[in-house]
């Protein structure tokens, strides 16, 4: 008799807990629609965000997530009144996939390996020299399998199933799985030319480059480099920040190359930063005075990207490459110089992420993507959500890698060549 | 936010104080920029005035960005501005009486044209506050609004050429507390809010020693640190920088 009252007493104890921890649940579902719904009255460019009745769309969707039987159910009614957005960069991550690209180790420690992910695996693309594993023997075209014990085509391909992922944060997530605390190391599979497994631990040390600090902004290290390929200038840096530096060693580079056939501004990886060098390099490749890259729309300001030529303009042909992981500043400098038909744009789509577009976690641990300004290039496409379409598409390929090929820059060149044969 | 829904419910109970009583009939806009130059210093301190060299801090306090700003100006409208900013490099500025231009580490050299020069030879003027009879040929006082709780009146102080500024200047004190505009800049019209305090002595003309500015998204302070009065700059100190000459010389007259 005891017994069967302890197990009722279990029973109604459990099902009291499960109707507890639902109604939690519930609440933070709600709680986390309330704060997608401000975040966008608040922070969208337009006071009627997506010309919406944005107060009415709260009347509509709120009963939805109050009426949901689970989180899944909230989570699509959410996702839904974003999509009546009808815009980009508005989306609704789940915590579960969240997490796949979330779960990185990561670290400021680096082996000295760049990586893309090139038909669904995660392929070297450039190695520094003098790095870890440019000691080591990693080269170019080399497939990572593994890193940390953790088989990488599962992560990519968990990822890749799910649209809210982009290219942009799958690649930063797997690439940080190759990163640790300085000093430290890291295991990592690799497959290499003759389709060996390279099983490695390399050392982690500092990333290349010089440590910047901007405001408020975590100090970053960022590299300019610049040489000469043929008798076209090759202009490539990491990130838009160091301003002084930066700007200076884009001058040098244009001025020491006055009678050069080309130039080759190398954005591929280049995620962006402070928005105005775009114009600023702008200047020294665009003649014509009033000429803009685009215009940002904010909710009390619109902003035009002036063009300054400068005293002194390059007269050459002009090559931008990009990626995927070109963002931001990157697409902006990119897509106004190819509007203006001053550059010709070789490589893989941009990422589509002009804008200061923000990640939050919400109270029930979904991720929440959302831009707070709409970007218009000059040829009247946004930025946001659309990217810069290359003039012409380049994908790196593993095989022209491992044959120490980069068939962007190569296409590029080609194309420079062309322009002086008469 | 707060506050602007305090001076809404004080707009509002002071307009229905104004509206019961009647009050003192309104000051004619001339007077009360007459007044300012008055409670400033006086038309003579001002006339003593003939340079000045003003040594300021900037602080964009949101992104944690700070610099310092050095502005030389002679009479009768010449002006040189350094400012040197962290993570931006160095940005000048200047009127040298005819070409108004800018200078950046971002952008480089520019040479402002139209509108906007117009806006920065008014910016050049010496003593802008006791000359706004020259710089402003119309203006007007539309009456009494609530700025931080004070009475200020609202004086629409039109150029000749641009657009207007809109002075908020106490009602008690006489003193300016708030200057809003649309500033024509290279990247658009940009509406500009400048909230003046702190008012202090520097060489016998009071000047408010801290200015928050409110330009489209961006808002920074600038602190008046010192100000050396009728110190002896170079002619030089308002040449166009070779850059701009540069450019000066391939552009079309203005």
């Amino acid at each position: 008799m005891l017994s069967r009252c302890l197990i009722l007493l279990a029973a109604a104890a459990s099902a009291f807990g499960q109707a507890r921890y639902q109604d939690a649940q519930h609440q933070l579902d709600l709680d986390s629609f309330e704060k997608v719904w401000t975040t966008v009255r608040d922070k969208h460019w337009q006071t009627k965000p997506g010309g919406l009745d944005w107060q009415a769309i709260h009347n509509e969707y709120r009963p939805r997530v109050e009426n949901s039987t689970n989180p899944a159910e909230a989570r699509a009614a959410i996702q839904e009144m974003l999509g009546r957005l009808g815009q980009s960069h508005f989306a609704i991550i789940p915590a579960a996939i969240y997490s796949v690209v979330d779960d990185e180790e990561g670290g400021p420690g680096v082996t000295g390996i760049d990586l893309r992910i090139l038909d669904g695996q995660a392929i070297v693309t450039s190695v520094d020299p003098g790095s870890p594993a440019d000691k080591s023997g990693v080269r170019p075209g080399w497939q990572v399998l593994r890193s940390g014990g953790k088989e990488l085509k599962s992560i990519i391909d968990q990822a890749r199933s799910n649209p809210a992922i982009h290219e942009l944060q799958l690649t930063r997530a797997v690439a940080a799985r190759l990163t640790g605390p300085i000093g430290g190391t890291v295991e990592a599979a690799f497959l290499d030319r003759a389709g060996k497994t390279i099983d490695l631990n390399l050392s982690l040390t500092q990333p290349r480059g010089t440590l910047s600090a901007f405001g408020n902004l975590p100090a970053q290290r960022v590299w300019f480099e610049n040489k000469k390929l043929e008798s076209t200038a090759y202009i490539r840096f990491n990130m838009f920040l160091d301003l002084p530096r930066v700007m200076a060693g884009f001058q040098q580079a244009i001025e020491g190359c006055k009678s050069c056939d080309g130039l080759i501004v190398d954005l591929r990886g280049n995620p962006g930063g402070i928005g105005g060098m775009a114009m600023g390099m702008a200047g020294f490749l665009v003649d014509k005075p009033n000429q803009r890259l685009g215009t940002m729309y904010m909710r009390d300001t619109t902003l035009n990207f002036v063009v300054n030529p400068r005293p002194e303009v390059f007269a050459g042909a002009v090559a931008v490459l990009v990626d995927g992981l070109s963002a931001s500043t990157s697409e902006i400098f990119a897509g106004g110089l190819k509007d203006l038909g001053r550059a010709r744009v070789f490589g893989t789509h941009t990422a589509a992420a002009a804008l200061p577009s923000a990640f939050e976690r919400l109270p029930n641990g979904d991720g929440f993507q959302y831009a707070l300004a709409n970007y218009i290039s000059q040829g009247g496409q946004p930025l946001e959500g659309l990217g810069v379409t290359p003039d012409v598409e380049v994908p790196l390929t593993r095989a022209a890698l491992l044959d120490g090929h980069d068939s962007v820059i190569d296409a590029a060149l080609g194309w420079i060549r062309r322009q002086k044969t008469p | 936010m707060k506050r602007r829904v305090l001076n809404f419910a004080l707009v509002a109970l002071v307009s229905g104080i104004a509206g019961a009583f009647a009050a003192d009939p309104l000051p004619s806009a001339e007077s009360v920029l007459d007044r300012y130059v008055q409670v400033t210093g006086g038309k003579q301190a001002y006339a003593k005035r003939k340079a000045e060299i003003a040594h300021s801090t900037v602080e964009f306090a949101s992104l944690g960005i700070k610099g310092t700003m050095i502005r030389y100006a002679a009479e009768p409208d010449k002006y040189y501005t350094s400012m040197d900013i962290e993570g931006l490099g160095k940005v000048e500025m200047g009127v040298n009486g005819q070409v108004a231009w800018e200078n950046s580490a971002l952008l480089g050299p520019r040479i402002k044209t139209g509108i906007e020069r117009a806006e920065a030879i008014r910016e050049g003027t010496m003593n802008p506050t006791a000359n706004w009879r020259k710089l402003y040929p119309k203006v007007e006082n539309q009456g009494i609004e609530m700025v931080d709780g004070e009475e200020c009146y609202k004086v629409v102080m039109t150029p000749a050429e641009g657009q207007p500024m809109v002075g908020y200047y106490q009602k008690k004190s006489g003193l300016q507390v708030k200057l809003t505009s649309v500033a024509t800049t290279q990247m658009g019209e940009i509406p500009v809010e400048l909230i003046a305090s702190e008012y202090k002595d520097f060489g016998g003309i009071l000047e408010p020693a801290k200015m928050t500015q409110k330009t489209g998204p961006q808002e920074f302070s600038i602190t008046l640190d010192s100000v050396e009065v009728n110190p002896a700059i170079p002619s030089a100190r308002f040449d166009l920088p070779a850059d701009v000459r540069k450019l000066a010389e391939k552009a079309p007259a203005q």
